[in-house]
């Protein structure tokens, strides 16, 4: 049994504060909280903690200059919290290398379902001890994980729903790697708020089609015989 | 823009009516320069043809006063007189004694009244004058020492004011090119009314548009700076507005998460399912006056975009989002269609219409095609009632409800048309909704590709 995750809560709101340390605690976590940037830096060096949930709107030191810190300090997971509608500090804070964010106000059970994802790619599932990638190359295509956007070999946007690019990320970070479709299933129903009750197969033909990979006689996500999914393509991180 | 406009022969154009009046002008001007220039003319040639006129009567005469009396007629057979004079030698004058005399104008253009002045040897021993009957001139009877006479019938000829060609020709370039000049000036007089509408056109689309030019002739500039800043009074209203609405929004979301984190502790799931979805349907209504208040559509930058990708990528999430509607929300159209377009606020855009076509009709299907000039079309249909078309135009204004959708209950602030027509118009496309014959609703949106 791993000891239960210590989550750092970086929010200028006391309720929220309170209420968020309560709810995770709930959920078997452990929680520090911090009012602001000043004290999240007194309290980094008197815990070890898994994972920091910071809030990029806050009076005093902006999030994002604690963000920026915080990765200097070290590789801790990052989520942070943006205001709906704040493209340009969601794709900073994510270039920046935080991991994963949520727009406020947000839904307790999704931070959750996020929180649970992150760290579970912290420890050791899946190659996220890399540094974030700016760009992903494959067969062509191109995908920017900060603007959670896929351009076409023409360079035009090509629009996925969320689970579509859950499962793109999935695969484009284990390439010519057999996914069986429970190891699919397990990975996005982190990701995913509500259950990923979609069938896989729904999802990876829908991303077939978006790829223009034909369903048919696939090439880019192959099937494997006896339940599986691989993605035949060398990919690039730049 | 209902009223029909009022029918004019005029031209429709500013430009083009004062062009218009312009060459009338210089029409009328132009005639009556060429009626008096027809008129001196006529008066010289006039003039010139009475001098010749004389002029050969008077050899005529000559000729009969000084060749003997039985040579007369052949003298002035030989004159070869011209056709306005017909001489001839007769016992009995042509004109009678006591007749009306010739009209005096004539006496006067002939100077007539010289005939009896001259040399004695060569004086006419009597002169009759009378007026030529048809056509005009005169005729004169004189008599010989012998006692014959000399009848004259002196016609003048029909007065020819076209009579150089090239006359007519250098008057018809010279108009033309006048015309020319017109329009010319015109269009540039006109100019800075064309670009104060096309600034004011600019502005209604984005209150950021660039500022006019202030450069020019003083009224041009004067009326530039009262546009800038009239632009710039719109542009602070709108941003005092737009900044509230997000210090609202900004301020709610406190409490709404706060609000969701203490319906996590509820131990009634029938209660907290309930309270997580008006916090839902409040969040939904905040970010949609939120869009609408900061039209974000204008802030985002534009890029190419699969059109086709995103349309399946709408028509998906609508049949996640509701399961029992799937089988009803299709897509049709090519695989890929790449243009240039916000991608958030186009998909805001089309997720609203499909919403709607779901919610109140009960059927998503999505068409894309490209139309004419390379227009892309997106055609949503549902198989709902419609709207009535007195209501057609009016549910695009903001928090604009039919009344049946209020009863139904259905949640909605009444932004999503509004938003969606903002989005389109700010791509330089539109939106408009129309009741099928058979029933149903269609939305149309068109983008330029
Ligand atoms: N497809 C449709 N069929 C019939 N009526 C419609 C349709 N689409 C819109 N309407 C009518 O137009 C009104 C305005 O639509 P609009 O999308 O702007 O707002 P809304 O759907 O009420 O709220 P929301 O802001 O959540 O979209 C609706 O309330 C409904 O009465
Ligand atoms: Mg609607």
């Amino acid at each position: 049994m791993e000891p239960a995750p210590h989550i750092l809560v970086v929010d200028d709101d006391r309720e929220i504060r309170d209420l968020l340390s309560r709810f995770l605690e709930k959920q078997g976590m452990r929680v520090t909280a911090a009012r602001d940037a000043r004290e999240a830096r007194k309290l980094w060096p008197l815990g070890r903690y898994h994972l920091v949930v910071l809030d990029l709107m806050m009076p005093g030191e902006p999030g994002l200059d604690f963000a920026r810190w915080l990765r200097s300090q070290s590789e801790v997971p990052i989520v942070i919290l943006t205001a709906m509608g704040e493209e340009t500090d969601r794709i900073v804070g994510l270039e920046l290398g935080a991991d994963d964010y949520v727009a406020k106000p947000f839904n307790p059970r999704e931070l959750l379902a996020r929180i649970r994802a992150v760290l579970r790619r912290a420890n050791g599932e899946g190659p996220s001890k890399e540094p974030p990638a700016k760009v992903i190359r494959f067969a062509g295509w191109t995908l920017e994980p900060a603007r959670r956007r896929l351009l076409n070999p023409d360079g035009a946007e090509v629009s996925l729903t969320g689970g579509e690019y859950e499962l793109l990320q999935v695969l484009v970070e284990r390439p010519n790697r057999v996914l069986t479709r429970d190891m699919l299933m397990d990975i996005l129903r982190g990701r995913q708020a509500g259950p990923f009750d979609r069938a896989i197969d729904v999802a990876v033909s829908r991303l077939r089609r978006k790829l223009e990979d034909d369903g048919r006689n696939p090439t880019l996500i192959k099937t494997v015989r006896g339940g599986g999914y691989v993605l035949a393509a060398t990919v690039e991180r730049g | 823009m209902a009223e029909a406009r009022r029918r004019t022969w005029l031209p429709a154009t500013l430009g083009g009516r004062t062009a218009f009046w312009l060459v009338v002008a210089l029409m009328a001007v132009q005639a009556a320069g060429l009626t008096i220039h027809a008129l001196d003319r006529v008066d010289l040639q006039r003039w010139i043809h009475a001098r010749e006129i004389a002029g050969r009567a008077f050899s005529a005469w000559r000729a009969a006063v000084l060749s003997p009396p039985d040579r007369r007629e052949q003298m002035l057979a030989d004159l070869d007189l011209p056709d306005a004079i017909q001489a001839e030698i007769s016992r009995t004058p042509l004109v009678r004694q006591g007749g009306p005399p010739p009209p005096p104008e004539m006496i006067r253009l002939f100077r007539l009244d010289a005939l009896s002045s001259g040399p004695p040897r060569l004086r006419p021993r009597e002169v009759r004058l009378g007026p030529n009957r048809p056509g005009g001139g005169f005729q004169a009877s004189l008599r010989l020492p012998d006692g014959e006479w000399l009848n004259l019938r002196v016609q003048m000829p029909p007065p020819r004011p076209w009579h150089s060609a090239t006359f007519l020709a250098a008057f018809l370039v010279m108009t033309g090119a006048a015309i020319l000049l017109i329009l010319w000036a015109v269009r540039r007089l006109m100019r800075p009314v064309r670009l104060l509408a096309a600034a004011a056109d600019r502005l209604g689309r984005d209150v950021n548009a660039p500022p006019l030019d202030e450069a020019g002739p003083s009224e041009v500039a004067t009326a530039a700076r009262a546009f800038n800043q009239m632009a710039e009074r719109i542009r602070r209203f709108v941003a005092d507005r737009t900044q509230m609405l997000a210090a609202i929004g900004h301020d709610l979301r406190t409490p709404i998460t706060r609000l969701r984190l203490r319906a996590e502790f509820m131990d009634d799931d029938e209660q907290r399912r309930k309270m997580l979805a008006d916090l839902d349907e409040m969040e939904q209504m905040i970010s949609a006056t939120m869009a609408f208040a900061r039209d974000d559509a204008a802030a985002e930058p534009a890029s190419p975009i699969d059109i086709a990708a995103l349309c399946r990528t709408v028509v998906d999430e609508a049949a996640d989002a509701r399961p029992e509607l799937a089988e009803k929300i299709t897509y049709e159209g090519p695989e890929r269609l790449t243009a240039r377009a916000r991608p958030v606020a186009l998909k805001r855009a089309l997720a609203n219409l499909v919403s709607n076509a779901l919610t109140y009709g009960g059927a998503a299907r999505l068409r894309l095609s490209t139309g004419e000039g390379g227009m892309v079309r997106l055609e949503i249909e549902d198989d709902g009632p419609g709207i009535a078309e007195a209501e057609i135009e009016r549910v695009f204004q903001p928090f604009q409800r039919l009344e049946e959708s209020r009863n139904r209950e259905t949640g909605g602030t009444g932004l999503g048309l509004t938003i969606a027509r903002n989005i389109l118009r700010a791509h330089g496309g539109d939106v408009v909704l129309r009741n099928r014959p058979g029933g149903g609703l269609t939305a149309v949106a068109s983008l330029p590709g």
